[in-house]
């Protein structure tokens, strides 16, 4: 077998010296495999939302052109990244064969079906036949092939739950792990975005942690998600409210708080000009946690800076030690994220 | 006087809503409120990037520079260059002091610089007193207004004006370098040879100490030299930071395989987020002060290469960092001579 590079350098056509991600082509040739190189038998892919909802409105909702589409990406590109969207998704495969420098070094074993948490965006892929197209879940059925590179990470579908909701968990295990370790006994946590999928998660691993004698805010956008957070329990308050509008919100928290602002603010909300609203409920000593991919950089920099505020900002990384392990787990902690979980993504 | 708000709402005319920052006019009627600070304006500040675009827009013409200023603050009641977004800093007299400012902080008379942008300060000049094209510090008569939650620092009597005012532009670096850095640690300075690299490089040789390392990556030859000569790195690779596996591959030569546990980027071009991730250690952090970072490409990038590490988005602010940098153009004889030659 031949030597690969830990990152998957070796995989990339061109442009010549960047890594799998930003390259515009990479090798997706399956029948050798280097030797730090998993190759993965793939079943289902889990396209990012907003690649997917792109897809769907080009192709017109028609499924026949949305095969046609992706198929002409991964053809072009070796790989399944959106051109317009630049995002990627994960994929849910069976171990078809493992290379011969990581055999013993890893856990993995040839039959275990596993979940790669890294993004399509970066994974070699070919597609040999479309079966089905699931367009309400995002989900993708195939035949073909996948290649995960030494430093990929992925996460073993346990035997517990169905493989599609695990999925859907796995998607966003970053935000609930990352509340995990940022969250302390008696916090006072302010969850922006508190209804969508990841906010479900963080709020219920927030309270867990924040304990008692914390205190969990959930902020909805829609009358729908506030009701469904305040019926699931998790949130000491619940309400609804515009991110945007940092004034109102402000003065909320500053009443629900009696002044003394959030330790930590997680910001899981996927829409644009939420930076300011995030910076002043937290307290200058406390953290702000940037999920959103929405999140402009330069705003939250002049933005804290602007008021005087020392807060720190940390920008959310989709990985962190055992993300997947604590995320399944809330599946099996909770009736009743799991029953929310299943009727809405599984 | 009338009660006003802390992070000056009460000045937005238009739109409402929003904070003094992203408002397109602010009311720079100079009576205060109960809360506020006047300033009797003496020099401006320019961000760079604003004055770039103002001397390109003027073909570098003085008269027409002041002209375009006075229109841009007449039009919008604070310095904040349509284009760029960008504002800068001041330097002023204290005029008058409301009664519900934040008590002994201040008092009438002091020489202050406004370290919050002036793209969110109400100002009003009555008039330019000197403009050259060549320096981004502009003379005036004017008149400004601190809020409540606004950041300043008095002005030493040790230390000229205008150098204070060069160092406290980047004040904030230096002071969450001593924040991050701690003895033995291995830290790589991205940008380690312009001006806030410089005071980066200082503050984390000073924390780290002998057991530590600290590794610049610079891209011109020139300042290299510079951090070489004056002492203020470990070890100086001169690189382009956008060329990952290039200054991955020397970095992890310098450290045996190890990566750095703090890695602090200055530099301000794009796509370099990856080089940043991929030459700090596991649960290291990495320090984005580079205004050209992309938050989509430093969070996809972390988690595409599997790395646990802290991403944290440069505050300028820290409490204390007016004092630490004037402190470092105090102790560094070298440091106080480039910027006097660099930036005075």
């Amino acid at each position: 077998m031949k030597k690969g590079n830990k990152y998957g350098i070796h995989r990339v056509i061109e442009p010549k010296g960047v890594l799998p991600q930003p390259a515009n082509k990479i090798d997706n040739n399956m029948d050798e495999i280097y030797d730090n190189e998993i190759l993965i038998d793939v079943q289902t892919l889990n396209i990012d939302s907003a690649s997917f909802t792109q897809i769907e409105e080009q192709a017109k909702g028609d499924k026949a052109k949305i095969a046609e589409i992706m198929l002409g990406i991964v053809a072009k590109q070796g790989k399944h990244r959106n051109p317009v969207t630049g995002s990627g998704g994960m994929l849910l495969g069976t171990v078809e064969k493992i290379g011969d420098a990581i055999i013993g070094k890893t856990d993995l074993k040839v039959g275990d079906k596993i979940a790669t948490l890294v993004s399509l965006s970066l994974t070699p892929l070919r597609i040999d036949k479309i079966k089905d197209i699931r367009s309400d879940i995002d989900q993708v059925d195939i035949d073909g092939k996948a290649i995960l590179f030494e430093s990929g990470i992925y996460a073993k579908i346990p035997d517990d739950m169905p493989a599609n909701l695990a999925l859907s968990a796995l998607d966003v295990a970053g935000a609930p792990a990352q509340t995990a370790k940022l969250v302390k006994p008696g916090d006072t946590v302010l969850i922006i975005g508190a209804g969508g999928k990841s906010g479900m998660l963080c709020c219920y691993e927030a309270k867990k942690r924040a304990g008692v004698t914390g205190k969990v805010i959930g902020l909805c956008h829609s009358e729908k998600s506030t009701q469904r957070m305040r019926d699931l329990g998790f949130c000491d308050y619940v309400f609804a409210a515009d991110a945007t509008q940092p004034v109102p919100i402000l003065e909320k928290i500053e009443e629900l708080t009696n002044g003394k602002m959030c330790d930590v603010t997680i910001n899981n909300v996927n829409i644009t000009d939420t930076e300011m609203t995030s910076i002043l409920c937290t307290k200058d000593t406390g953290i702000v946690y940037f999920f959103s991919m929405a999140t402009s950089f330069t705003k939250a920099a002049l933005g804290a800076e602007g008021v005087g505020s020392d807060v720190t900002m940390i920008v959310g990384n989709g990985y962190t030690k055992g993300h997947a392990e604590i995320t399944l787990q809330l599946l099996r902690e909770s009736e009743k994220l799991r029953k929310v979980f299943t009727e809405l993504y599984a | 006087m009338t009660k006003a708000c802390r992070y000056g709402t009460h000045r937005v005319i238009s739109p409402k809503g929003t904070l003094p920052q992203p408002a397109q006019k602010l009311d720079n009627t100079m009576t205060i409120f109960d809360n506020e600070v006047l300033i009797d304006v003496t020099t401006l500040n320019i961000d760079s990037a604003s004055y770039t675009q103002i001397k390109k827009a003027c073909n570098s013409d003085a008269g027409k520079m002041e002209e375009m200023i006075l229109s841009i603050v007449e039009e919008r009641g604070k310095m904040q260059n349509p284009v760029t977004g960008s504002g800068g800093m001041l330097i002023g007299t204290v005029r008058e002091i409301g009664p519900n400012f934040p008590k002994n902080k201040l008092k009438i008379g002091d020489r202050i610089a406004t370290l919050v942008s002036l793209s969110l300060t109400p100002l009003k000049i009555k008039s330019i007193k000197k403009l050259t094209p060549l320096s981004d510090q502009v003379d005036v008569d004017a008149q400004a207004i601190l809020f409540e939650s606004g950041l300043f620092a008095i002005l030493p009597d040790d230390i000229p004006e205008k150098l204070a005012l060069a160092a406290l532009d980047v004040a904030g670096a230096p002071a969450q370098v001593d924040r991050l850095v701690t003895e033995g640690d291995i830290v790589c300075i991205i940008g380690g040879g312009g001006k806030s690299g410089i005071l980066c490089c200082y503050q984390a040789m000073q924390n780290a100490g002998p057991s530590g390392k600290v590794i610049v990556v610079e891209y011109s030859k020139e300042n290299a030299q510079r951090i070489v000569d004056m002492n203020l790195a470990t070890d100086v690779i001169v690189a382009d930071a956008t060329n990952v596996m290039d200054v991955y591959g020397k970095v992890m030569a310098i450290t045996g395989g190890r990566g750095c546990d703090v890695t602090v980027n200055n530099v301000n071009v794009p796509s370099t987020e990856m080089t940043s991730i991929l030459i700090t250690k596991g649960q290291g952090c990495v320090y984005f002060f580079s205004m050209a970072t992309s938050f989509t490409k430093a969070a996809l990038g972390a988690e595409g290469v599997g790395k646990d590490i802290n991403l944290i988005v440069g505050n300028g602010y820290a409490k204390g960092h007016a004092n630490l940098t004037l402190n470092i153009i105090r102790e560094s004889k070298p440091i106080r001579e480039l910027f006097e030659k660099l930036y005075v």
